[in-house]
């Protein structure tokens, strides 16, 4: 019986694969966003894994972008939809819901770009590289929309929880983070995050100073 | 800070960066085996989905751009009416043997009785068995 089933979805076999790349990639990268938005809110909150977010991070984008790959490539063994190479890697081409697939070409590229750019931040240099790697966030949103607009299995109850489990605690944070930011003065450009300690400490100094010279002033007056 | 102190600060630094790399490690091998198990799982539930003829790819199009069927329980075939099975039995007789169709699968459609009949062919005498040939002493 198994062996007969599966030589009936035989010719199915790229389909599901790809199907099956793409909610990996999508819960991988909402795992992947939270783990970062962690790093950057410096919680710490993983510790039960070992302690080390940012491996962790590190490591789950990579899952992302090599299921994303699969995502990609097993389309084109698709005999139903047989799409070309450029239908795949170029936004808005394809014949099958362009949209739609079209956001998610843009999401995969972005997530690939931006996912990347962490081997050569050095040359980018860090701070440019910390704030291009902020809109990695916006990608992981595009992905969520690619997969409710044009993924097959977005009407199923199974693949809306497996979707919204990791997403959601990672857009609580996300926007938790981007409150924080609003709400925070801009950081001068370059500058490490331990320095806004230093300058609490060197302004307090300041209003110390202050206050005592006006107490000595106010004696001296009186 | 003397020389003892010193190799003692060096070890305990190594050690930390040896359990850092471990735990690197670790973490990598297991977000490789989650994703590997994550994505056994889902391949095997839209597997499973497609088997079972639950696939949403084959219900929430249109019959004409719908993906090609895996395992979809075909819908039983509509058997041949009563009447008609009989007309065709009648016509079966009627007919000689060598024009009598061998029935079809039970999907076809039953085909309609043609109402002129040809008229009946005599059965073709059976050739009759050659004579053996006679053996003499001679031959």
């Amino acid at each position: 019986m198994i062996a007969s089933a599966a030589v009936s979805a035989g010719p199915h076999i790229f389909w599901i694969t790809s199907r099956a790349a793409g909610t990996a990639a999508l819960v991988l990268s909402s795992l992947a966003v939270g783990a970062g938005i962690l790093i950057g809110a410096r919680g710490g909150a993983l510790k039960g894994f070992g302690g080390d977010t940012k491996a962790l991070h590190e490591a789950l984008s990579l899952a992302t972008l090599a299921a994303l790959a699969v995502h990609g490539v097993a389309l084109l063994g698709d005999h139903y939809l047989h799409p070309s190479i450029f239908d795949i890697s170029i936004p808005f081409t394809g014949a099958h819901r362009p949209f739609w697939t079209g956001i998610g070409i843009v999401a995969g590229w972005g997530f690939a770009a931006l996912g990347l750019s962490y081997y050569s931040r050095g040359s980018i240099g860090q701070s440019r590289w910390r704030s291009l790697h902020r809109f990695t966030a916006l990608f992981w949103i595009l992905g969520i929309a690619h997969s409710l607009g044009a993924g097959t299995d977005a009407g199923q109850l199974w693949f809306l929880l497996l979707l919204a489990v990791p997403a959601a605690p990672a857009l609580v944070l996300l926007i938790g983070r981007l409150r924080r930011g609003r709400s925070q003065p801009a950081r001068p450009p370059g500058r490490p995050a331990y320095g806004k300690t230093a300058s609490l400490v060197s302004s307090s100094r300041i209003e110390i100073a202050t206050a005592g010279q006006a107490s000595a002033a106010s004696r001296i007056s009186s | 800070m003397d020389q003892a102190d010193r190799l003692e600060a060096k070890g305990l630094a190594r050690a930390k960066i040896r359990a850092k790399r471990r735990r690197t490690h670790s973490i990598r091998r297991r977000t490789i085996r989650g994703s590997l198990a994550l994505f056994a799982i889902v391949w095997a539930v839209i597997f499973l989905q497609l088997v079972s003829g639950n696939d949403p790819a084959l219900s929430s199009i249109p019959q004409a751009h719908r993906r090609p069927a895996a395992a979809v329980k075909p819908e039983p075939a509509r058997e041949p009416e009563p009447e008609a099975e009989a007309e065709a039995a009648l016509e079966a007789e009627r007919m000689p043997e060598e024009f009598v169709e061998e029935p079809e699968a039970e999907s076809a459609p039953v085909e309609e009785v043609p109402t002129e009949i040809e008229p009946e062919a005599e059965p073709e005498p059976e050739p009759e068995p050659e004579p053996e040939p006679i053996v003499t002493s001679a031959s």
